[in-house]
């Protein structure tokens, strides 16, 4: 029994020993391709590369996102974390009673339905009148298709300013002024803010949609209004958010032309209304006592300041942003995918 | 009888003439938009820049000849150093423009984590405004506090006095300049992101197959692919330049045009500065046209032989001819 037992214990030695060298083994080797993975140049410089690109893409989303972090953490300060140096990114109480002073001072509701109503008609118009102005520049060839392509281009680039003057005239004329006709009309039919562009966009997209499916519909007994209006406009999805976004973006934030046809109050937009606060604080201070007074507040710097621009400024922005955050996905694909590229 | 008349008389046209006549049917919100909203204002525009209003209610005009555009040479004081400021501005901006935004543009187009966050994110600046929120933010000097070197956080105090209060104010108001370009080329961004997806990504694997280096294909690929996108975005960040909110010269038209109700001049004015516009973008596609990525075979169909400047791609070398 001892020897057995011993030579038992032998092997378990040797065998010990064997996993052990054999580990051992595993391990230089695995230290030897960690060594070679980390310290090969290639690997080094793609990892450095990498930190590199991450470090600067940070840096430059801090850049970007840093108007509308100061914008929300400003809205928020009182007047005494205004002028403190020392608080600059936490403030020592959120007051969100600037935001119901940014309200009544900006009379928010009156004038986001005004916004609202020629921002949703307008971008209306755009969608769907320069699509189907697309949709002819990029499938059928007529006379003069060349001049007027090259109308919608001049028409994008010829700023609205220089002849804003003949435009005010003629919708005095009109008798469109003060309602929101000049703003309206033009978009539906492929002019208004920016128009040259969608036409651009949506001929860009038709042209590189296969003309099989027509095709197809028209064996079917389709005619080419119904082939429009049923194959080729609902194909158009992606171009249409991204015209959409652009257009609700742009319509809303616009003051320019507003402001030229528009100089009843009441009829007024949004954005606007934050030059109406500046002016306020600007103001002399009896002037300013009598206007707070008036529309119900109290009067002082601790109720209207640097932060009540901000806050209203935020109120501006929050429905284009909160817009966007739904249509953002689909927004990025139709980027992606509408091949805006002239081929 | 009338309905078969008419079906013959459609039946006699062409295909092609059917085809010009659906063409215009669809133009045809155009043609209409383009007489009552561009052509009339802009001709209107035109005459009014040669003449004075006698009267607004008649739309009495009176001929003056090039006196409005001596005027703003000659006499006005304000206009021409406004006139180049602007144009100083412009210059400036608008190669940094292209250039940051095609930057961005290949960082968000490679796979990195997160890419769509950074995607919205690049797009925020856009979303608060072209508008007034912008310019608010900008009164109170926030693209100044974005890279501020001033209070030295990023460089320390001793460093910057070394160098005095001159230079380290000189490069503030180049970060301050920055600020404003990235913020103003959201659009510009996703314009060159559309571009570079529409890459097909076998022409990156050819290259690098054949053992070019990534600032070759950059040089050789990325860049004559998206020369359209680039012609567009060329175009597009002058013209928003120009009709920026921030822009002094036009809130000067309009003081002119509405504030004094001197139409005539307000008009010259804007014809004044449109005619920089046009002659910077004609300028830009003339410079384009030549280095414009095209289709090679359809490139020598049109002028029957190939160009020597253009910066094609031998995609397909057995068709070539």
């Amino acid at each position: 029994m001892d020897i057995r037992a011993e030579e038992s214990l032998q092997l378990k030695q040797t065998r010990n020993e064997d996993t052990k060298k054999e580990e051992f083994s595993k391990f230089k080797f695995y230290m030897k391709r960690a060594r070679q993975y980390f310290t090969s140049s290639s690997r080094i410089k793609q990892l450095i590369i990498k930190l590199f690109m991450y470090v600067f893409l940070i840096g430059l989303a801090f850049v970007f996102v840093y108007p509308f972090i100061y914008m929300i953490v400003t809205s928020l300060k009182s007047n005494s974390d205004l002028s403190n140096f020392a608080v600059e990114w936490i403030p020592t109480e959120l007051k969100f009673e600037n935001y119901s002073v940014a309200m009544t001072l900006i009379n928010y509701m009156r004038y986001f339905k005004n916004s609202v109503l020629v921002t949703v008609f307008a971008t209306l118009g755009h969608v769907l009148s320069c699509s189907f102005i697309g949709y002819g520049f990029a499938r059928f060839n007529f006379p003069l298709k060349k001049i007027l392509f090259f109308v919608v281009i001049l028409a994008f680039i010829v700023p609205i300013q220089t002849m804003i003057i003949p435009m005010y005239l003629t919708y005095v004329n009109l008798g469109w002024r003060n309602t929101y006709l000049p703003l309206i009309v033009p978009c539906f039919f492929g002019f208004g803010l920016k128009g040259g562009l969608y036409v651009f966009l949506f001929r860009q997209f038709y042209l590189t949609l296969p003309r099989d499916l027509e095709n197809a519909a028209r064996i079917d007994g389709c005619g080419f209004l119904s082939t429009y209006t049923r194959i080729v406009f609902p194909l158009g999805q992606s171009t249409m958010v991204v015209a959409t976004v652009l257009s609700v973006v742009w319509h809303w934030n616009d003051s320019y032309e507003p402001g030229m046809y528009i100089d009843k109050a009441a009829l007024g937009f949004l954005p606007p209304r934050i030059s109406y606060i500046v002016s306020i604080i600007n103001s002399p201070p009896e002037d300013m006592f009598e206007q707070m007074a008036a529309l119900g507040l109290s009067d002082g710097e601790d109720t209207l300041n640097d932060a009540v621009i901000m806050a209203s400024a935020a109120l501006i922005c929050a429905p284009v942003i909160i817009f966007f955050a739904f249509a953002q996905r689909l927004f990025m694909e139709g980027i992606e995918r509408s091949g805006i590229t002239g081929e | 009888m009338e309905k078969q008349l008419k079906s013959k008389k459609r039946l006699r046209l062409t295909l092609r003439q059917r085809d010009q006549f659906k063409g215009l049917f669809f133009v045809s919100p155009y043609i209409i938009g383009m007489i009552a909203f561009f052509i009339y204002p802009v001709c209107t525009s035109f005459v009014l820049s040669f003449s004075d209003i006698a009267s607004i209610v008649g739309f009495d005009l009176k001929f003056v000849g090039i006196e409005h555009y001596k005027y703003a040479f000659i006499v006005d004081n304000n206009f021409v150093p406004m006139f180049l400021d602007v144009v100083g501005n412009t210059v400036l901006k608008f190669p940094l423009t292209i250039v940051f935004a095609l930057i961005i543009a290949i960082l968000l187009n490679k796979k990195i984590v997160c890419r769509g966050m950074f995607r919205v994110i690049f797009f925020i600046p856009f979303l608060l405004g072209a508008g007034v929120v912008m310019q608010q933010l900008r009164i109170q000097g926030v693209d100044r506090a974005v890279l501020s070197i001033m209070d030295g956080k990023i460089i320390p105090y001793n460093i910057l006095n070394y160098f005095g209060a001159d230079i380290v104010n000189a490069v503030q108001t180049v970060f301050g300049i920055i600020v404003q370009v990235l913020w103003d080329s959201g659009v510009q961004i996703l314009l060159f992101l559309s571009g570079l997806q529409s890459i097909s990504p076998a022409l990156y694997e050819a290259a690098k197959i054949d053992g070019a280096t990534e600032w070759e294909i950059f040089w050789k690929i990325t860049i004559p692919m998206i020369s359209p996108m680039m012609l567009l975005n060329l175009v597009y960040t002058l013209v928003t330049t120009f009709v920026d909110i921030d822009n002094q010269m036009l809130s000067y038209i309009s003081t002119y045009g509405f504030g004094n109700l001197e139409f005539g001049y307000g008009a010259a004015l804007g014809w004044i500065y449109f005619a920089f516009v046009g002659v910077l973008i004609a300028l830009v596609f003339a410079i384009m046209k030549g280095y414009m990525h095209t289709n090679e075979v359809e490139e020598v169909k049109k002028r029957g032989h190939k160009s020597r400047r253009i910066l094609t791609i031998e995609t397909n070398k057995k068709r070539r001819y």
